[in-house]
């Protein structure tokens, strides 16, 4: 199959997302899903987000602490610690490597 | 459908938890750890149940893993015995999570945390150093020789020094291992549980033994005549005095240098064919009849003398008895009065 679909790329890069995101401010994760998808990521599904964020934090990428809340549950808030930081901009350096490089695969090939 | 945000999570965690069956016990467990709370947030942005919003729970489950990093395992085609033994262990250990959760957040606020486990982990650098100083104490209780009491260092050669320096260690050693956490491979853990199991054990048995020896302390600091465990005094069921003569006396009261009445034995007396005999006079003897040195003396109480009355006859011609016997005895002689 030679499918490409958005889904397919997308687990290759959710990790590097859900970091990138978490750059700007701590989160739990519903509202990592939620600025995932407003930012143009539609098709990111809840159970990979939720995945993705206990395999970083397994990982040591990320910190996390309960925030209680008056209305509705205690939140599970996600922070990148340094070591999380640290990945964010070696994963993102190889990935505009490779956006790079794509993009000129994209360009060569539509000319010739 | 009236379920409850709480019922449905319970349910749709537990659809993910049976998806995920292929997985290894801790990793499935680590998995989920969180997905109630997360399910929670879900929930309270509305928009439809779990099921609508988040797709049937092995789907969820199939997602869940494979961007966790894990490759399910296709699922075991007929299931056999074990894995089904496995799956319902695996169930019932869930319910008791759920359960224990459930007890986590309620009993929670009771100690001003949200959650009771949150307490808990602030002590645990108290257990650590509970463990330690238990630890260092049955080390001492198995090289100590029992010639005497612990007490409650860790004395295993008998000296201060040691004692301090075990204890010491063991408390150190127990902060490290604490601050290194549970080893991780599956022997080593075993081993560690079954430590901690040793050492609570050791530690309530310990604390009995400690207490009822404190209290038996407390009853050779201040004497106590009153028969009960403990007392020198309790197999002693009555008092006989005699003067200088050997004369038994009656009706005696005994005080200690407190003024304190010494009580000893039973106020019940029985004679020889086990009767009741009703009680003459207050004070010792309470059983004049079963005096030592006068039952032993038939001639010596003449039929004629009341049964409660001390009574004996002068030695000469009375000392039938063997000849033991009447070095031993008091001499006897006329009752006074």
């Amino acid at each position: 199959m030679l499918r490409v679909d958005a889904t397919q790329l997308l687990k290759g890069v959710l990790d590097l997302a859900v970091l990138a995101v978490l750059r700007e401010e701590d989160g739990y994760g519903y509202d990592i899903l939620r600025r995932l998808r407003a930012a143009g990521l539609e098709d990111v599904g809840d159970a990979s987000v939720y995945g993705t964020l206990r395999r970083l934090f397994n990982g040591g990428l990320l910190n996390s602490y309960v925030v209680p809340s008056d209305e509705g549950p205690h939140r599970k808030y996600y922070a990148l610690n340094e070591a999380g930081r640290a990945e964010l901009q070696r994963s993102g350096k190889v990935w505009h490597g490779f956006a790079s490089i794509m993009e000129d695969l994209l360009r060569e090939r539509g000319k010739a | 459908m009236n379920l409850t945000a709480q019922d449905e999570i319970a349910v749709y965690v537990e659809g993910v938890r049976q998806a995920l069956a292929g997985l290894p016990a801790t990793v499935r467990d680590e998995l989920l750890e969180d997905l109630p709370e997360h399910l929670a947030e879900v929930l309270a942005e509305g928009g439809g149940s779990l099921h609508e919003r988040l797709g049937p729970p092995d789907a969820y489950a199939a997602e869940l893993s494979a961007s966790a990093g894990f490759v399910l395992g296709t699922p075991i085609e007929p299931p056999g015995d074990q894995s089904r033994i496995a799956a319902t262990a695996a169930r019932h250990r869930a319910r008791i999570d759920r359960a224990l959760r459930r007890a986590d957040e309620r009993v929670g606020p009771v100690l001003g945390y949200p959650r009771a486990s949150e307490f808990l982990t602030l002590l645990r650098p108290a257990w650590w150093v509970l463990r330690g100083y238990l630890a260092a104490m049955a080390v001492a209780f198995m090289l100590h020789d029992h010639s005497s009491p612990l007490g409650l260092l860790p004395r295993a050669g008998g000296d201060d020094f040691t004692a301090v320096f075990l204890l010491t260690l063991g408390i150190l050693g127990s902060i490290w291992l604490g601050r290194r956490g549970q080893p991780a491979a599956r022997w080593p853990r075993r081993l560690f549980r079954f430590g901690t199991a040793f050492l609570v054990i050791f530690a309530v048995v310990g604390f009995f033994e400690v207490d009822s020896a404190a209290q038996r302390d407390s009853y050779y600091d201040q004497v106590s005549y009153t028969p009960g465990p403990g007392n020198p005094y309790s197999d002693i069921r009555d008092v006989y005095v005699y003067d200088g003569q050997g004369r038994l006396q009656v009706g005696v009261q005994l005080y200690d240098q407190n003024g304190q009445p010494i009580r000893l034995g039973e106020a019940i007396c029985w004679d020889a064919h086990g009767n009741e005999v009703p009680i003459a006079n207050p004070g010792y003897p309470y059983c004049p009849v079963q005096a030592p040195f006068q039952s032993a003396e038939p001639t010596a109480a003449p039929s004629g003398e009341p049964s409660g009355a001390p009574s004996g006859e002068p030695s000469t011609g009375s000392s039938t008895g063997s000849a033991g016997d009447s070095e031993k005895r008091p001499a006897p002689t006329t009752p006074p009065a």
